[in-house]
């Protein structure tokens, strides 16, 4: 099947009313070698130039473990004239010892002109029926946001890493999501970067006899990489809402301050450091460090906990790769509420 | 714990984690360490949960075996089977820090000294490595070794725990030969530890689909109306494979189908599939709902056997092709034997659930594939309509391996102008919609047991419910006068012709794999 983007291609050049159509042709052509795969729709949108190709390439990355019917848009909103293309194309890979080819689908369309008439009418007649709607919007949002796309969305997938404005685009898409039909999970890849970290540094107070330390946090230092500052912040704030900390006001840029309940004070020491987004960290608490550090190999973490009298276990947990297609995969296969997420965010807002 | 205390214990940093709490620090001692199952199974399984964070690092390995052995020496062996055996690649920097919790214990099972240095290696490494004192002994070794390692265990105090540790064991099948020897086991193992500190290991249990019967069954609310005697024609449990008894004679000889396999693995299958709905997913209210499924199962007068059950062994035939020796030409097989390498059987479950829906079971060794599957056969829909037109019945597959999945096969209209109808399959498989590796079953479970978690093993009184049930079948073969009959089938068949007629008196047929 020439279609099979094996080379990242858009594939078969279609009218937009035909798509069905030829979606149908394309997978009898492969019926008995290929098996059709997805467990969502998944809407990725960008104005970047040469973002198709670009998500063309991710996708196929992404669907050979997380199987979806993908809708890709690459959108130039400031062209005079409306214009639609179309492509579909299959993302297939030999899967488990299988001898069946297992295929993701890929609609992909470029659109020129008056975007936000023809964005919801594009993604919502190419969905796949009864499977979510995840829509991973990969540029800032605009102001105001079309109420019409967002009531549909089950899961909003976004990175506010790059936000020149977070509390602005916060706010626009919290207003989306309490106008929306239903729940809309709003899906933080710059919370998905911080997921593996926050599994190795929740790991030392799984057993009860740690809990102590909870209370007696002075003080942590977090590194994080250049252009990497909300993501360092976001995690104080995941400390802080998790711990009950609020967070003071404070004229050093370096560093973030909380209290306690009992009003005891806790310093977060941020600093700039070439590496992964967020590197070092080291929680200094009763005497002991929890220290979670990248380790020299790039896609490890060195985790180990050093006490005056206690001989430290260096233990190596994995680490999160910082590329596009391994944060979505993990935000994809993790799923959940993200209530924390929110939590994190709302602690420590007015930093971020 | 009660639940104020459980609240109290809850780590707030892990809400909202994919991934569970770890353990707490332990020290697993692995008795028969230098065995099959260590290497293949019980090493790469620890490796791969400490690859995935899930272990902490203090978790230590104890090899525990007779041979000479330095701990250096036991790394270099364990790497080299990991390396060979595990789900992910062994990546060295992971495998530095985990091999460097391994240590190698030399004594015999029966020798006194061995264990009180045992006990002073774990306390040191108690201090060393922050293990807690908690212990967790796994018997990867014959039930005859049972007695004198956990007369030893107790002699040494090493089954008791210390104030906020823990102490577990956890036991490998078979789980006895029989009733009296399950429960003799169990009263060995009793006395050094209690039920609440044992661990019955079945794998069948850790794998992802064996799981997922309980989700389907009650997180589904199409199926659970249907999941009775008015709809529910009867279901059927294979468990095939293609392999002989390959170098296990020995233990196969003594054992045979029913006992290596339906007293637990497939009973297990059948308690997933026919039990209530737990109050809740508590170890002990999951495990009281499968024992009353076991001790709802019709038992066999002992003239009833031959009607009900069909035993079988493999004559010579051919694999993919390939000749395969008769089971009695084996190696260590007696020319004579009388060992079953088939077992079908026809079950009743005396509940109103399932009154008069038959289960049946089959399971062996050479036949032409391997596979573990349950099929839930549905009722036939009346036949009023389509020209009184004969239809087949909904079947619900639930395919524990391999390729895991569900399938459905329901009836649809051929196309054309008349009314032909013919039965079509939704599929799902596991591995085309997830394309995350599962856990291996006994990275599950160990997982569990360290964490205190026991929904997925045996409880007591599940394992000797069984055997009161499968003694009455060993017992009517082994009587001198009026056995059922042994029956032989070609390697590379479906088993006996008496195994399909168990079927056809009924009216019915196995399905095809």
């Amino acid at each position: 099947m020439p279609e099979v983007a094996e080379d990242y291609s858009l594939g078969l050049q279609v009218e937009v009313g035909t798509i069905d159509k030829k979606l149908k042709k394309l997978w009898q052509k492969g019926e008995g070698a290929m098996t059709r795969a997805s467990l969502i729709n998944l809407a990725v949108y960008s104005e970047a130039p040469g973002s198709l190709e670009k998500n063309t390439e991710l996708i196929a990355k992404i669907a050979q473990t997380y199987s979806c019917r993908a809708i890709v848009i690459a959108a130039d909103c400031k062209a005079k004239e409306n214009r639609v293309e179309a492509w579909i194309s299959a993302h297939c890979h030999v899967g488990g010892g299988r001898s069946k080819q297992i295929c993701s689908e890929q609609i992909s369309f470029r659109l020129e002109g008056a975007c936000t008439n023809l964005l919801p009418s594009i993604v919502f007649s190419h969905l796949d029926s009864d499977l979510p709607l995840y829509l991973w919007w990969q540029d800032e949002f605009p102001d105001p946001m079309d109420p019409q796309l967002w009531a549909w969305v089950d899961r909003l997938i976004y990175d506010s890493q790059n936000w020149k404005n977070f509390d602005a685009q916060m706010r626009l898409v919290e207003t989306a999501q309490s106008e929306a039909k239903q729940r809309i999970v709003l899906c933080d890849l710059n919370w998905t970067r911080l997921d593996k970290v926050r599994f190795a540094l929740a790991q030392f107070f799984d057993h009860p006899a740690s809990h102590h330390h909870f209370g007696e946090i002075e003080n942590a230092q977090i590194d994080f990489a250049p252009g990497c500052r909300s993501t360092a912040v976001l995690l104080a704030g995941w400390f802080g809402a998790q711990l009950n900390w609020r967070c003071e006001k404070t004229k050093d840029a370096k560093a973030l301050r909380f209290a306690d309940a009992d009003g005891h004070r806790i310093n977060i020491v941020l600093r700039e450091a070439n590496g992964a987004p967020v590197g070092k960290v080291v929680l200094s608490s009763g005497g002991v460090e929890f220290v979670v550090a990248p380790a020299k190999c790039g896609d490890l973490l060195e985790v180990s906990r050093r006490g005056q009298e206690e001989k430290p276990i260096p233990q190596m947990m994995p680490a999160q790769d910082d590329d596009p297609v391994s944060l979505l995969s993990q935000e994809l296969l993790r799923g959940g509420p993200h209530q924390v997420y929110l939590r994190a965010v709302n602690c420590v807002r007015e930093l971020l | 714990m009660n639940k104020a205390s459980e609240r109290e214990n809850v780590n707030p940093l892990r809400e909202g984690l994919s991934t569970r709490a770890v353990p707490q620090p332990c020290s697993v001692v692995i008795f028969g360490a230098t065995g099959d199952l260590a290497h293949r199974k019980l090493i790469p399984a620890l490796y791969n949960l400490a690859a995935d964070g899930e272990l902490p690092p203090a978790v230590t390995v104890i090899g525990f075996a007779r041979r000479e052995k330095s701990d250096d020496e036991f790394r270099r062996e364990m790497e080299e089977a990991t390396r060979k055996f595990s789900r992910q690649p062994v990546r060295d920097e992971i495998w530095k820090t985990f091999g460097e919790s391994i240590f190698y214990h030399q004594s015999d099972f029966g020798d006194e000294a061995g264990y009180k240095s045992l006990a002073a290696k774990l306390d040191k490494i108690d201090k060393e490595r922050g293990t807690r004192g908690n212990r967790l002994f796994y018997f990867a070794v014959a039930p005859d070794q049972f007695e004198p390692i956990l007369k030893h265990i107790k002699a040494a105090g090493l089954n008791e725990a210390r104030e906020g540790s823990w102490a577990r064991v956890i036991v490998e099948k078979p789980f006895g030969t029989d009733l009296a020897s399950a429960r003799e086991l169990n009263r060995v193992v009793h006395t050094s530890f209690a039920e609440e500190q044992t661990y019955r290991i079945d794998h069948f249990l850790g794998k992802e689909t064996a799981q997922n019967i309980l989700v389907l069954r009650f997180a589904n609310a199409i199926f659970e109306p249907l999941w009775n005697t008015r709809y529910i024609d009867h279901v059927q449990i294979t468990a095939a494979e293609t392999l002989g008894v390959e170098g296990r004679a020995g233990y196969y000889e003594g054992a045979g189908a029913l006992r290596d396999m339906v007293q637990n693995h497939l009973l297990q299958l059948l308690c997933l599939i026919a039990m209530e709905a737990p109050t809740d997913l508590g170890a002990d209210n999951i495990r009281d709902e499968k024992v009353k499924v076991v001790g709802s199962l019709r038992r066999f007068a002992p003239n009833e056997v031959a009607n009900s059950v069909v035993r079988g062994q493999y004559a010579e035939g051919a694999i993919n092709g390939k000749p395969v020796p008769a089971y009695r030409a084996e190696k260590n097989v007696n020319p004579n034997s009388m060992t079953d390498t088939f077992v079908a059987l026809r079950l009743n479950i005396d509940n109103w659930r399932w009154w008069d829906v038959p289960i049946y079971m089959r399971v062996g060794k050479r036949l032409p594939k391997s596979g573990t599957e349950i099929s839930v056969h549905f009722k036939k829909a009346p036949l009023v309509l389509f020209n009184k037109q004969s239809t087949e019945e909904n079947v619900l597959v639930i395919r524990i391996q391999p390729d895991e999945g569900i399938s459905l096969r329901m009836q649809a209209k051929m196309p054309g102008t008349s009314f032909r109808i013919e039965p079509v399959k939704m599929d799902f498989h596991y591995g085309t919609s997830f394309g995350k590796a599962s856990p291996e079953a006994y990275e599950r479970l160990l997982l569990d047991a360290m964490s205190g978690d026991a929904t997925l093993f045996a409880r007591r009184d599940e394992v000797e419910q069984a055997w009161t049930f499968i003694d009455v079948i060993e017992n009517a073969w082994a009587a001198k006068k009026d056995a059922p009959e042994l029956f032989f089938y070609p390697a590379g068949s479906w088993g006996p012709e008496e195994a399909d007629n168990l079927l056809a008196r009924d009216g019915r047929a196995w399905r095809r794999l």
